[in-house]
């Protein structure tokens, strides 16, 4: 939407910054026009054809006039430093926090994700996640519009709504801008930042990231969704995941809601930043880097995996036989491996990776702990419910 | 037939006497050839830099993917801004003109240091090439942006660390660029030229070169320590180290604001040489353009922080940098008052260098007055990080700096080659400039408004007619810096010939015995006891015996 200017009232103090904006507008075409005009009369009026030599006058100095561009810019300057700071006292002046209600905020690559304070009954919201990229044919004709389905972050109208924003430690500085509200803090990863609004009109605001985070800043989008008092708050108290009701919990829309299909191919065998989930591929690198950095991260019963446990010829040649998906004739070395992992390499019941395919475990325990391998760092899920990962672990064996 | 700095053997060189023409080019000290191939160098990368900023507007055509995906879009705009800024802009005016014009303006015969200022071109191409080498080598050019914020900056997989040695290199040139001028404005001025006689140039060049030593040492220190970050693990802008991201971005902009004022001194200079010329009269404030230059040199580095209204930083900390930023606007503000006085009871000579340097003061209003906007800290943090930012600094840095860069050369060029351009065609690229300059920057004011951030390879349908104007017009932008640059290069060879004061300007580097000037400059040096710009009924007061260098008038 353009919310720039046709959203002047869609929060409490976006009329105050654009208020400040336009008297700033008018000044700066006073001051504009107090430089144009007289540059253009004088190229007119003294025009080479139109002024003989002698008419020449060297008009070097004019207190008068020196003193007066001075000081009424200045004190035109002084006036539009005074709105700037008014408008930046009510964007910043933070409301009560027991008149206002206190909402968490996570960005991370690439996805905006909202924690609510518990309601009555104990539970508390959890909301928000990736943007549904738009789909355009080969033409580049739009198919369907991007989205972020029911992932918003809902809020009621006519009321103070504080933002504690934060960002994973290990992530990287985004910025929660909504134009229509006029309002933009960063995002900084270790710290908190707090911004708040009071939304006056009942309708739907894009939110934008707006300081650059890598391949999908442009896509990291979310929505603030401004409900009727008494609709928000018979959701609030509901134990329903969305006003608009439950998520859909396939595995499918799970991968889109954690923002899993930005970093990975779902339907081909691409490798974007980390491997295709449609089968599991693992490249003889990513085997000879375990084998040979060994892997204490994952927190899987059996322990931590010692480095160098094979070398030479033999860790070669268990590679190429993993990294060929277990096929055909198991090399003598990889007695080596089956201890742990199991003679057809699945991993003995969980208690140690899989070799072969995302179970359930290896997605659980990746997406607890995150990964560190070969292909970069994986960062951590920690929200994500077994439940949900059960359904990814079904969705990705029916791929 | 006098001999002219470009013929054969017209040169000193910094190792031994070579005998062919490309060795007495690349081993030259003399300031005019430097100056000359720095402008070959750093024209040639902007071109590189301009047609990536074309690729990049024909993506953003329509919404979606193109051609390009959202990594190549990041390194493109990366590839540009770290061209433009490192390899072109900042060097631009003091590298080009403050070599070839400022010694002649003070009546030298070379900058205090010849040697160094070799070992500096030659520094600032070893920089543009590790620059360069990182297109080819790791894991790609760096994509964050040529700000390198962190924490993006030290965990992206990109080559980030080559791009960050060439920035310290090139930093590097640039302080000892800084340290020979201004050496060679206290030192080499002569006899007479006190501070308050020297051309306007000279004092932008003056201001600039304590900028670039003063300033330039905060990004190297930097830069060294996100390296030290990034192999050594030292915890100092990354958290999860233990660093602090915003200290990052406060260090950054310590250096990379007053740098943005290190390029527009310079340029201002240029206006202050064209404006006096082609008014055929005096200046108007000497003394307050000169010293506005000075103080916005010395405000300049006070405000960095407003570079950070929505980081997080305290809000006590916004409102005092909001304060002071306004007071940089002030001198800015007198310096235009000053010029358009200096054309009231004058004689205007609409040559393509005046045209230019009108042309810049509407632009550079509008990319000042834009900047004031932006300067107040609520209404910034709805425009920060926006499209809005982007025209702003556009219309300032390419309609300001640039444009008076264009001016410059179109200005200088009869002295630097004694020959002249045709007139009618390089008026014609002008217009064809400037109207593409508009159509292509001013949209981006309105969709900024609207909330269409930066650095964003795909955008919302909303967004699509701002950014199909802005093709449009940077395709007329394109058509007309292709045109100027051919009237200009062809000029070089096939131009009329020129003798050495073809504008009748009034400042020593008008006062050479050839055209193009010879080897070492004036045949004396003279005694400078007028001021910069004197002229009578439109004709210059002080006339020269070109053999003796006495006054004849």
């Amino acid at each position: 939407m353009l919310d720039g200017f046709v959203g002047a009232s869609a929060a409490t103090f976006a009329a105050d910054v654009d208020n400040a904006f336009w008297i700033n507008f008018w000044v700066s075409i006073v001051l504009g026009l107090s430089v144009l005009i007289p540059m253009f009369y004088f190229v007119w009026k003294y025009r080479e054809s139109n002024v003989k030599d002698e008419e020449i006058e060297n008009f070097t100095h004019h207190t008068g006039l020196e003193i007066t561009w001075t000081l009424v810019p200045t004190v035109m300057l002084m006036v539009l430093f005074w709105f700037g700071y008014d408008s930046m006292r009510v964007l910043r002046t933070m409301p009560a926090a027991d008149q206002s209600i206190t909402i968490q905020v996570e960005g991370s690559k690439w996805k905006w994700r909202y924690e609510y304070p518990a309601n009555a009954n104990g539970v508390v919201h959890k909301l928000g996640g990736a943007f549904i990229k738009p789909k355009y044919d080969e033409n580049g004709k739009l198919i369907e519009k991007g989205t972020m389905a029911k992932s918003a972050l809902y809020v009621p109208v006519n009321t103070n709504i504080i933002l504690e924003m934060t960002a994973p430690v290990d992530d990287v500085i985004h910025a929660f801008f909504v134009p229509a509200f006029r309002m933009k803090e960063d995002v900084v990863p270790g710290r908190v930042t707090k911004q708040w609004f009071n939304a006056t009109t009942v309708g739907e605001y894009d939110v934008e990231c707006a300081e650059y985070c890598g391949t999908d800043h442009s896509y990291m989008y979310s929505r603030i969704v401004v409900l009727p008092k008494a609709e928000y708050d018979a959701w609030f108290n509901s134990n329903d995941d969305t006003p608009k009701g439950n998520y859909d919990k396939s595995g499918s829309a799970l991968l889109q809601q954690h923002g899993c299909k930005s970093c990975h191919a779902t339907l081909s065998d691409a490798v974007f930043f980390g491997p295709t989930l449609k089968t599991r591929v693992l490249t003889k690198e990513q085997v000879l880097d375990v084998i040979n950095h060994g892997q204490d991260t994952l927190g899987y019963a059996m322990g931590a995996m010692p480095a160098g446990l094979v070398t030479g010829k033999d860790a070669q040649e268990i590679a190429a036989y993993v990294a060929a998906g277990m096929k055909g004739e198991q090399p003598a070395s990889f007695a080596a491996c089956s201890s742990c992992h199991g003679e057809d390499g699945k991993g003995q019941y969980g208690t140690s990776p899989s070799l072969v395919d995302y179970d359930v475990d290896l997605l659980r325990n990746v997406l607890k702990h995150g990964k560190k391998g070969s292909m970069g760092n994986m960062p951590k899920f920690p929200y994500i419910t077994d439940e949900d990962v059960s359904a990814i672990a079904e969705h990705l064996k029916s791929l | 037939m006098s001999k002219s700095y470009l013929d054969l053997d017209q040169t000193h060189c910094a190792i031994g006497h070579p005998k062919t023409a490309f060795w007495q080019w690349m081993l030259t000290v003399d300031h005019k050839r430097i100056g000359l191939m720095y402008a070959a160098v750093i024209f040639t990368f902007f071109f590189v830099a301009v047609a990536t900023a074309f690729a990049m507007r024909l993506e953003l055509f329509a919404p979606g993917a193109q051609f390009m995906d959202g990594d190549t879009f990041n390194q493109a705009f990366t590839l540009h801004g770290v061209i433009m800024i490192f390899l072109f802009i900042i060097p631009g005016v003091p590298a080009v003109f403050g070599n070839i014009v400022m010694p002649l303006m003070i009546g030298a015969k070379d900058v205090s240091f010849p040697r160094l200022n070799w070992f500096t071109f030659w520094l600032y191409i070893t920089g543009a090439l590790v620059a360069l080498s990182s297109l080819w080598s790791g894991e790609g050019f760096a994509d964050t942006g040529w700000t390198f914020y962190a924490p993006y900056s030290l965990t992206t997989n990109t080559n980030v660390i080559t791009t960050l040695v060439a920035a310290f290199i090139l930093g590097m040139a640039s302080i000892l660029t800084g340290l020979n001028f201004l050496v060679t404005i206290h030192r080499l001025r002569a006899p007479g030229m006190d501070f308050f006689k020297m051309p306007l140039f000279v004092w932008g060049i003056y201001a600039t070169a304590w900028i670039q030593l003063l300033a330039t040492p905060v990004i190297g220190i930097t830069l060294v320590l996100a390296i030290l970050e990034k192999y050594f693990g030292i915890g100092i802008f990354d958290p999860s180290k233990g660093g602090d991201p915003v200290l990052f971005e406060h260090l950054f902009w310590i250096y990379s604001h007053p740098a943005v004022y290190l390029m527009i001194l310079p340029a201002f200079g240029i206006m202050s040489e064209i404006i006096p010329t082609f008014s055929r009269r005096e200046v108007f404030g000497y003394r307050t353009i000169a010293l506005s230059s000075a103080s916005i040199a010395g405000i300049g580095y006070l405000v960095w922080g407003h570079h950070l209204y929505t980081s997080g930083m305290a809000d006590t900390a916004k409102v005092i940098f909001s304060f002071l930023t306004f007071f940089v606007a002030i001198p800015t503000g007198i310096k235009f008052y000053d010029w358009v006085f200096t054309m009231y009871k004058g004689k205007i000579i609409l040559t393509t260098p005046m045209l230019w340097a009108l042309g810049t003061i509407i632009t550079f209003t509008i990319g000042g007055l834009t900047g004031v906007t932006i300067a107040m800290v609520g209404v910034d943090i709805h425009l920060q990080d926006t499209y809005y930012t982007v025209a702003h600094f556009h219309y300032a840095m390419l309609g300001g700096v640039v444009f008076l860069l264009f001016a410059g050369l179109h200005y200088w060029f009869p002295l630097m080659f004694g020959r002249m351009y045709n007139e009618g065609h390089a008026k014609f690229a002008f217009y064809l400039n400037f109207i593409g300059f508009n159509v292509l920057w001013f949209p981006m004011f309105i969709a900024g408004y609207y909330g269409m951030p930066r650095r964003y390879f795909d955008y919302l349908p909303e967004f699509e007619i701002y950014h199909q104007i802005s093709f449009v017009g940077a395709v007329i932008f394109i058509t007309g810096l292709i045109t100027m640059f051919y009237v200009l290069i062809r000029a070089i060879k096939n131009g009329e010939k020129v003798g050495p004061n073809h504008w009748n300007a009034t400042t020593l580097e008008w006062h050479l015995p050839t055209s193009p000037p010879p080897l070492e400059n004036h045949t004396k040096v003279p005694y400078v006891d007028f001021m910069p710009y004197e002229y009578h009924h439109g004709q210059p007061v002080v006339k020269f015996d070109y053999e003796t260098m006495k006054r004849i008038d």
